[in-house]
């Protein structure tokens, strides 16, 4: 099997067609012979008249005319051949004597590709007869390629241009398939002036301010733009180009138009269909959850309340069970026609940024929507109060008191609506989907037809989570919490320098993993007692550590950020280290970047009513949150803790120790310390060390031991200096990619 | 009758003093061996049309047809050297361009003398082409 590539010039590649003509029999048949000897196809004739009639039958690749020759001479057998049809760019060499000037002109004149001088020496007509048929070849090649391009580009409704810096506006040049682009036949010319006034006055300015810019600095040039044709049609052309440069100096533009329009309109589409029902044409449930995201970030920032209702049909399932699931569509539309009549409803498809529609914009968010099957949504961006939720309820219910006419009969329907208020019964969109819900299913339990608001009464939870939860309460009574700490380690001294308590749940011989209680710990609002405890456990221990061999560093306790919004943290931290005697600052808090970002106006001041007592704070997942580097110089904050996402990556990845070294510099500029986590080898620990973290803790040291595993832990490994990790770090670090020639 | 070797052929032609040694070793080599015929098919070609463009120069002479002259001169100079009949490719390309410069300058050249010893040479090698046909005693 051939190639494909191969497969058209397979024969000609072996054996290159020539056709001879020479009047002269014995050059005739020399030529001929010496040609075959070197691998060519070489058919003879004895003159111009017999070549050009026998070409289409010959088809050769190439032809070699002798100049001059009886009757037709090489010259006019040249020019004639060059008139026929499909033989402008045959390769024709001519033959000439060796002082025959006036020939090798006139062959040139008559439209030949090449001459050579008479000669015995084969093989220089044979190595001209091979660059020939190589130019040749390549010429077609590319005449291929771009009759290629010029079909590609018309089915992409894709043309190149070329402009050229001038006077004005300069000059452009489009190429056949450019010009259809913008419904103009090949032959016409178009100038910058014409192009630009297809665009529309209003964007016209905008485009020309933008062009300016771009060839100002010979940027890439890439937009679509929206173009009313010569003939009335409106279409969106792309445009993308490139600089040309001569000499270093821009001296122009070559690129491409593209009739995006199609796709624009498909682009347009999709976005309908991914954020809009299909049934019901009504916002789907991404389209809802974005609109809930922007509408509660709105209310947050101006302080008012909003509203999630979340509306179910009362056995909807009877309809399409007794109706079919026809009847049962063309309810559901009906319904969602009827409740869209309910709120301020606002169709339009919202993805990009917000802002831009001015400070009311949030009410173009209010909208029903539809969640799947028989439940709806509406979102109320703004309510004054609960009130003003359940005025909407009611009229979602009268809505409904009308029949509906489906398959030919009425159908009575009626809803069942939860309500759920932001920020009162919920911060986010989980929160407030799933108190509607409990909302939602009180008022079927009360009989359906009613619109419930929600209260905490209301949550009926999962029985798993009731017991995990009760016994959860009891833990602190029955002692079964325990803290286990991991030291935090100065690697250039050897020493330890502070641990990090973590809590653990020992229910019934077994550990319980924080990640299993803590969120049903913060679920339950049984977070705060927890944390409590923590802190007077700490407390506790560093006294006993104090006394046991002089521990006078701190614990770190986590807290979460609602913690920080009590009014007697300050009080209830300075009971629990009075109660043992340990200093303030014996107590460290730590709580995460993201916590802390959530929530910053309330626990800003908290954090400075324990900074004033001593109490120092640390921010623990440092970089992996969305801070604003500004509330770092004004927060009251002593310590940065690295994130391990980071330091998991260090010495593999360029980018952790870039980042890892921008937070040294930057909590060097601040005078804050900072510590690593999650150090778990010598390279880690290694690269730390040397961008300037020298506190570390992770399993490189220890994990996280009981108080007096640690103990051990310090009397056996750190104290008689015998770690892998102190013998490494004992060396001056070395920077080894750097210094060292 | 049997035809007579390449080998003998040329040597023949050489001794003559009219073939260059040279251009008939390179005719040779196109053909090595000589099985291909090619020696003698290219001699019995140039054979022909000498006896024919003899016969067109002493027509075109007649006639005082100046570019049937000229043509004889071209064709007969790059055929003869072809074959390695040197003294004669020289004789017509001297003659060819008295003719081109003639025409070109409209200059009435006496050519006679130059034709004649043209013609002479022609019918010379034709004589040891014909004698070579045939192999020596």
């Amino acid at each position: 099997m051939n190639a494909p590539a191969t497969f058209a010039d397979d024969d000609k590649s072996e054996q290159p067609r020539v056709l001879l003509v020479d009047d002269d029999e014995v050059n005739l048949m020399l030529t001929a012979i010496a040609m075959r000897e070197r691998g060519f196809d070489v058919i003879e004739v004895t003159g111009g008249e017999a070549a050009l009639a026998r070409l289409d039958e010959i088809a050769p690749e190439m032809v070699v005319l002798d100049a001059l020759m009886p009757g037709m001479d090489g010259f006019q057998t040249c020019q004639a051949l060059r008139a026929l049809p499909g033989y402008a760019h045959m390769p024709v060499l001519m033959l000439t004597g060796l002082d025959d000037d006036a020939s090798i002109t006139r062959a040139y004149r008559a439209g030949a590709t090449d001459f050579f001088v008479k000669s015995t020496q084969w093989s220089l007509l044979a190595g001209r007869l091979r660059y020939l048929l190589r130019a040749s070849r390549t010429r077609i090649e590319l005449e291929r390629s771009k009759f290629k391009l010029a079909r590609a580009q018309d089915l992409a409704r894709m043309g190149s241009f070329d402009w050229r810096r001038g006077e004005g506006l300069g000059q452009i040049w489009l190429s056949p398939e450019a010009l259809r682009v913008f419904g103009k036949s090949s032959d016409e010319r178009v100038s910058v002036r014409d192009l630009l006034r297809m665009v529309g006055a209003a964007q016209r300015r905008g485009l020309i301010r933008m062009l300016h810019e771009v060839v100002a600095h010979n940027a890439v040039l890439a937009t679509d733009v929206s173009v009313m044709l010569f003939d009335g049609r409106q279409r969106v052309v792309h445009v993308e180009a490139e600089a040309e440069f001569e000499h270093g100096h821009g001296i122009g533009y070559t690129g491409v138009f593209q009739d995006v329009t199609d796709r624009r309109v498909a682009e347009d589409r999709i976005r309908h269909l991914a954020n809009f029902d299909a049934l019901t044409g009504l916002p789907n449930r991404r389209q809802l959850i974005w609109r809930t995201e922007r509408a509660l970030e709105h209310a947050r920032r101006l302080g008012h309340s909003a509203a999630l209702l979340l509306i179910d049909l009362d056995r909807f399932k009877n309809v399409n069970d007794t109706l079919g699931h026809a009847a049962g569509d063309e309810l559901l539309m009906e319904v969602a026609r009827r409740l869209r009549g309910c709120v301020r409803h606002s169709d339009q498809v919202m993805e990009g940024a917000l802002e831009a529609a001015g400070t009311r914009s949030h009410r173009t968010l209010e909208a029903v929507g539809r969640l799947g099957g028989d439940e709806f949504v509406a979102l109320l961006p703004e309510v004054t109060d609960e009130a003003d939720a359940e005025r909407v309820a009611d009229r979602i219910l009268e809505a409904m008191r009308e029949p509906i006419f489906v398959a030919g009969q009425e159908c009575f329907v009626t809803a069942s609506v939860g309500i759920a208020m932001f920020p009162r019964d919920g911060l986010n969109l989980a929160d407030l989907l799933r108190n509607s819900d409990v909302a939602m299913y009180a008022a079927k339990t009360a009989g359906r037809n009613a619109a419930i608001v929600y209260s905490p009464q209301l949550a009926g939870r999962g029985r798993e989570k009731i017991e995990l939860e009760s016994h959860l309460h009891k833990a602190i009574e029955r002692d079964e919490l325990v803290l286990h700490y991991q030291p935090k380690v100065d690697v250039r001294g050897a020493k330890m320098v502070g641990a990090e308590a973590l809590m653990r749940w020992q229910r019934g011989g077994v550990l319980v993993p924080p990640g299993d209680f803590i969120p049903l710990a913060e679920e339950t609002g049984l977070i705060v007692p927890l944390s409590e405890w923590a802190v007077r456990e700490a407390a506790r221990q560093a006294k006993i550590w104090q006394q046991n061999f002089g521990f006078a560093d701190s614990i770190a306790v986590n807290l979460p950020s609602r913690l920080f919004e009590r009014s007697d943290l300050v009080e209830n931290i300075h009971q629990s280290v009075s109660a043992y005697g340990v200093p303030h600052k014996a107590i460290l808090l730590e709580i995460t970047e993201n916590n802390l970002m959530k929530d910053l106006h309330n626990v800003s001041l908290s954090l400075h009513r324990l900074n004033e007592i001593g109490v120092e704070i640390s921010i623990d997942d440092f970089g992996t949150g969305y801070s604003s580097l500004a509330y770092l110089t004004t927060l009251p904050i002593s310590e940065l803790k690295i994130d391990r996402s980071f330091v998991r990556d260090l010495g593999i990845t360029p980018q952790s120790s870039a980042v890892v070294s921008a937070i040294i510099a930057l909590a060097r500029s601040l005078g804050l310390r900072v510590i690593a986590e999650g150090v778990e080898n010598l390279r880690q620990m290694d690269v730390l060390h040397r961008l300037g973290c020298g506190v570390m803790q992770g399993f490189l040291f220890a994990k996280a031991l009981p108080p007096d595993d640690l103990e051990v832990w310090l009397k056996q490994t750190v104290l008689p200096r015998k770690a892998p990790w102190i013998e490494a770090a004992g060396e001056e670090p070395v920077p080894r990619v750097l210094g060292r020639v | 009758m049997s035809e007579p070797s390449d080998a003998s052929r040329s040597a023949g032609l050489i001794a003559a003093g009219v073939f260059d040694a040279q251009a008939l070793a390179r005719l040779q080599e196109l053909d090595p061996g000589g099985k291909g015929g090619l020696l003698p098919r290219v001699l019995a070609t140039y054979t022909q049309s000498l006896q024919r463009l003899l016969e067109q120069l002493r027509l075109a002479r007649d006639a005082a047809d100046l570019q049937g002259q000229r043509h004889v001169a071209h064709t007969l100079k790059s055929s003869s050297a072809s074959v390695g009949a040197l003294k004669l490719s020289a004789l017509c390309a001297d003659i060819e361009r008295r003719l081109r410069d003639a025409a070109a300058e409209g200059l009435a050249q006496d050519l006679d003398p130059h034709l004649d010893a043209l013609a002479d040479e022609g019918r010379h090698v034709l004589a040891v082409l014909r004698q070579s046909e045939t192999p020596r005693a």
